[in-house]
C-alpha cells in the first residue's frame, strides 16, 4: 500500500466560546488513502470542519500529531505551514471564495504566482486546466459574472493549479442545485482520476456520498466508523507520483 | 502583482477609495498652500532686506552690538582699500553684485521754521549704489522698487522717512499721501532758525555755503555729533519722503549722501564708513563669499577685527519670522498628517473587516502572514501616492489661479502692502516633503490595520460573516 496522504494520531481539538472550552474532537485516528475521494459524514457539531482544517493545515491540533503528505505539520512554523499548503494543499469552498478582484483566468494563476511560476508556464497551465473545467471561453469574467457552478469550477480549477497532494473541499456543493451540484462532482471525479489527488470532503449531499472511496462517519467528536468503499489495491495501481504533467 | 491587487481592491469600493483620496488631497494642498505662502512670505522678506542691506556687511567686530551709537569709534578707515581689495579678488569678484560702503549715525532733524524737531537716524549711501541695489531679484518677487531719489541729486539732497516728514510737518511739501494736519497746529509756535545753528550749518554743507537752501522747497537742519564731541549741522534739501516699510522706520529714517553724511560726522577729517554692504548674485552664496572674505579682512586690518555679518544676523526679525512659519508649517503638518493618519487607517480597518474571508482564503492558499500585511500597506501607499499628487496639482493650480489675481496684504507692522503670492512650484523640496511625508503617514496608517489582518486566524475569518 502506498503511503496514507494524511495521518490524525490521537487529536484532540476545542474551542473557546466566551469564557466556555468545547470540546469538538476527543482523540481521533484517522488515515487517509491517497487517490481517493474521501467523505467525511456526521451531523452539525461533530467535528466535520475541524477535521477537514486540521488535514488542511489552517489550523493546529491541541493534542496529537498530524502528519500531511508524510510531513509531520504540528511543529511547522506558521509561514512553514502557508508555504506547506500552497505546494501541498487545494482549497475548495462552500461559497466558492474565489478573489472578487480578479477574472477566472486570474483566479486560477493566482496560487501559481505565488509559487513565482515563469508567466508563459503559469499561461498554459491556466489555459489547460480552463479547457479542463469547461470554462476556457469565460477567462476573462469576474466571480461576479459568473454562475454558482461556473465559480465553483474556477474554485476546483485554483485548488488543482499547483497540483497539490491533496484537495479540501468543505461542503463543495450545498451552495448549489442538484443538476450543478452532480456536475460539480463529476468534474471533481474527473479532475481526481486525471491527476490521482486525494479529495477529502465534508458533505451531506447523497450523490457525493455515493461517489466515494472512502467513508469516514463523525459523531460527536469522534470517529463512528470508516468505510473503505475500494480496495487497497485499487490506490496502488498507479502511484501518485505519476501524476500526469502534460497539462503544460 | 501585489500592487496591481492593492489597485483593484482600492478601486473595489470607489466612492471610501475616492474620499479617502479627496481627504489626503486637501490636506496635501493645504499644506503645500500654506507652504507656499510662508515661502513668499520669506523670499520677499529676503528680497528686501537685501535690496536695502546686501547679503552681507562689513564692519569692525563690535559694531553691531555697541558701535551704532558711536560712528566715529566704529568707523572703518580707508575702507576704500577693502573695496578695491574685493574689486581686485578674482573669486569674490564673480560673485559681487554691489560692495558699497555706508554711514550710520544718530541726530535730531529739525524744522525750525515750523518749530519741530525729533531724533532720526541717518544713514548715508553711495546713490548709485543702492539704485543697482534695488534691481536684485533672485526670487522674481514683485516687489514695487522705485528708482532711488538721492541718484543725480545734489550733495545736500536728503529723502526722509514718511513718518519724519509728518512729525517735521513736510507732508504738503513732499506730497505725502494719508498726512492730516494735526489739531494743534505745532508749526504755528515756530522761531527762526538760531543765528548760531545756521552759521554752523552753513559751514558744515559744502554745496549750499554761503547761501540758504532755497525757499519753498521742503529742508531740514540734520545735528549730529562730530567725531570730537562737538555738534555739527547741515541743511538738507528734502526730495522725496520714502516708506521704509515700518512705522518705527519711517518715523526715524533720513537718508543721505554718503559723502554728505561723511562730513556731518566726520567733518574734516578723513571720511569713514560703519559698514560695507555686500550684495552678490545669490543668497547660497554667502557661505562662500564669507570664506574669502575672512582671509582678506584679516590682512587689511591689524589695529582692530574687521568681521563679516550674513543678513540673518542683521535682521533677527527676519529669523524670527521665519521660524514663526516653519513652525506654524509644522503645526500645520502635524495636524493634517493626524488627519491623514486617522482617514487612511479607518478606510483600512474597514478594508480588513469586508475582507476577511477573502483573507482567509489567501492564507489557506498559501499567502503567508507578510503578504497580507504587504497587500493592505500597498493599497495604503497607493492611495497615498494618489491623494499626495492630487494634492499637489490642486496647490499648483490654486496657486497659479491666486498668483494670477496680483493680491497684496499689509504684514504686520508694515506699512506697505506686499504682494500676495503662492510660490509652491519653485518649492521642489517642500513639495517633495510633503508628498513623501504624507505618503509615510499612509503607509504608517495601513501597517496597523495590515498587521492585524495578517494576525487573523485563518479558520475564524473563513468563518466570518
Amino acid at each position: 500500500m502506498t503511503d496514507p496522504v494524511a495521518v490524525l494520531s490521537s487529536v484532540e481539538k476545542s474551542y473557546r466560546m466566551d469564557a466556555v472550552t468545547v470540546p469538538v474532537l476527543h482523540g481521533i485516528d484517522v488515515l487517509i488513502r491517497p487517490a481517493l475521494f474521501t467523505v467525511v459524514l456526521g451531523p452539525s457539531g461533530s467535528g466535520k470542519t475541524t477535521m477537514l482544517n486540521l488535514v488542511g493545515c489552517i489550523d493546529r491540533p491541541e493534542k496529537g500529531e498530524v502528519t500531511v503528505a508524510g510531513q509531520a505539520v504540528n511543529r511547522l512554523s506558521d509561514d512553514e505551514l502557508a508555504d506547506f499548503r500552497a505546494a501541498n494543499i487545494g482549497f475548495v469552498f462552500q461559497n466558492f471564495n474565489l478573489i472578487p478582484v480578479l477574472d477566472t483566468f486570474e483566479n486560477v494563476e493566482y496560487p501559481l504566482v505565488l509559487a513565482g511560476m515563469a508567466p508563459e508556464r503559469r499561461r498554459r497551465r491556466v489555459s489547460k486546466l480552463l479547457e479542463l473545467v469547461g470554462l476556457a471561453d469565460r477567462a476573462k469574467n469576474l466571480p461576479g459574472q459568473l454562475s454558482g457552478g461556473q465559480r465553483q469550477r474556477v474554485a476546483i480549477a485554483r485548488a488543482l493549479a499547483r497540483r497539490p497532494k491533496l484537495v479540501i473541499a468543505d461542503e463543495p456543493t450545498a451552495n448549489l442545485d442538484t443538476q450543478t451540484g452532480a456536475a460539480i462532482i463529476a468534474l471533481m471525479r474527473r479532475m481526481q482520476e486525471r491527476y490521482r489527488i486525494s479529495f477529502i470532503f465534508s458533505s451531506h449531499d447523497r450523490t457525493l456520498i455515493n461517489a466515494a472511496d472512502d467513508l469516514i462517519i463523525l459523531r460527536d467528536g469522534a470517529i463512528q466508523s470508516i468505510q473503505r468503499k475500494k480496495s487497497s489495491e485499487a490506490d496502488s495501481a498507479e502511484p501518485p507520483a505519476a501524476r500526469v504533467e502534460d497539462d503544460e | 502583482m501585489t500592487l496591481q491587487l492593492a489597485l483593484r481592491n482600492l478601486l473595489r469600493n470607489r466612492r471610501r477609495s475616492l474620499a479617502t483620496l479627496l481627504a489626503l488631497a486637501i490636506g496635501s494642498s493645504a499644506i503645500l498652500m500654506f507652504g507656499g505662502y510662508a515661502a513668499n512670505i520669506r523670499y520677499s522678506m529676503l528680497s528686501s532686506y537685501v535690496r536695502s542691506g546686501g547679503h552681507l556687511q562689513i564692519q569692525y567686530r563690535d559694531f553691531f552690538l555697541y558701535g551704532s551709537g558711536n560712528p566715529t569709534a566704529y568707523g572703518i578707515p580707508q575702507y576704500e582699500n577693502v573695496l578695491e581689495s574685493i574689486r581686485r579678488d578674482e573669486g569674490l569678484s564673480k560673485l559681487v553684485v554691489v560692495a558699497t560702503p555706508t554711514l550710520q549715525f544718530g541726530g535730531i532733524a529739525g524744522n525750525y521754521e515750523a518749530g519741530v524737531s525729533r531724533t532720526v537716524a541717518g544713514t548715508g549711501y553711495v546713490a548709485a549704489d543702492v539704485n543697482l541695489m534695488r534691481r536684485w531679484n533672485e526670487f522674481r518677487i514683485p516687489l514695487d522698487s522705485p528708482p532711488f531719489p538721492l541718484e543725480g541729486a545734489p550733495r545736500d539732497a536728503a529723502i526722509v522717512g514718511v513718518g519724519v516728514a509728518r512729525v517735521l510737518l513736510l507732508c504738503e511739501q513732499l506730497a505725502v499721501n494719508d498726512c492730516p494736519k494735526p489739531e494743534r497746529d505745532a508749526g504755528s509756535g515756530g522761531a527762526k532758525l538760531p543765528a548760531d545753528i545756521a552759521a554752523l550749518a552753513m559751514s558744515e554743507t559744502a554745496p549750499a555755503r554761503g547761501a540758504s537752501p532755497p525757499a519753498g522747497k521742503a529742508r531740514i537742519e540734520l545735528l549730529a555729533s562730530h567725531g570730537r564731541g562737538t555738534p555739527n549741522v547741515a541743511a538738507l534739501r528734502v526730495i522725496a519722503a520714502e516708506s521704509q516699510g515700518f512705522k518705527e522706520l519711517d518715523d526715524i529714517a533720513v537718508i543721505l549722501q554718503l559723502e554728505q553724511a561723511q562730513q556731518l560726522v566726520y567733518g574734516r577729517a578723513a571720511p569713514r564708513a560703519t559698514s560695507i554692504m555686500v550684495q552678490l548674485q545669490r543668497t547660497s552664496q554667502i557661505p562662500e563669499a564669507t570664506r574669502r572674505l575672512e582671509p582678506l579682512l584679516a590682512s587689511l586690518s591689524s589695529t582692530r577685527p574687521l568681521s563679516v555679518l550674513d543678513f540673518e544676523t542683521l535682521n533677527p526679525f527676519y529669523v524670527q519670522t521665519i521660524q514663526l512659519f516653519d513652525t506654524i508649517f509644522g503645526f500645520i503638518f502635524a495636524l493634517i498628517g493626524g488627519i491623514v493618519l486617522f482617514t487612511v487607517g479607518n478606510t483600512m480597518t474597514a478594508a480588513v473587516v469586508e475582507r476577511t474571508v477573502e483573507i482567509g482564503t489567501v492564507r489557506a492558499i498559501g499567502v503567508r502572514q507578510a503578504g497580507i500585511r504587504r497587500l493592505f500597506i500597498a493599497e495604503g501607499f497607493l492611495i497615498g501616492c494618489a491623494g499626495s499628487l492630487v494634492g499637489a496639482v490642486l496647490a499648483l493650480v490654486t496657486a497659479f489661479v491666486v498668483n494670477r489675481l496680483e493680491l497684496t496684504w499689509l504684514p504686520p507692522g508694515s506699512t506697505e502692502p506686499l504682494p500676495l503670492s503662492l510660490m509652491i512650484w519653485s518649492e521642489t523640496r517642500m513639495i517633495v516633503g510633503t508628498t513623501v511625508g504624507l505618503i509615510a503617514i499612509a503607509v504608517a496608517s495601513a501597517w496597523w490595520p495590515a498587521y492585524r489582518a495578517a494576525r487573523l486566524t485563518i479558520v475564524d475569518a473563513l468563518r466570518h460573516v
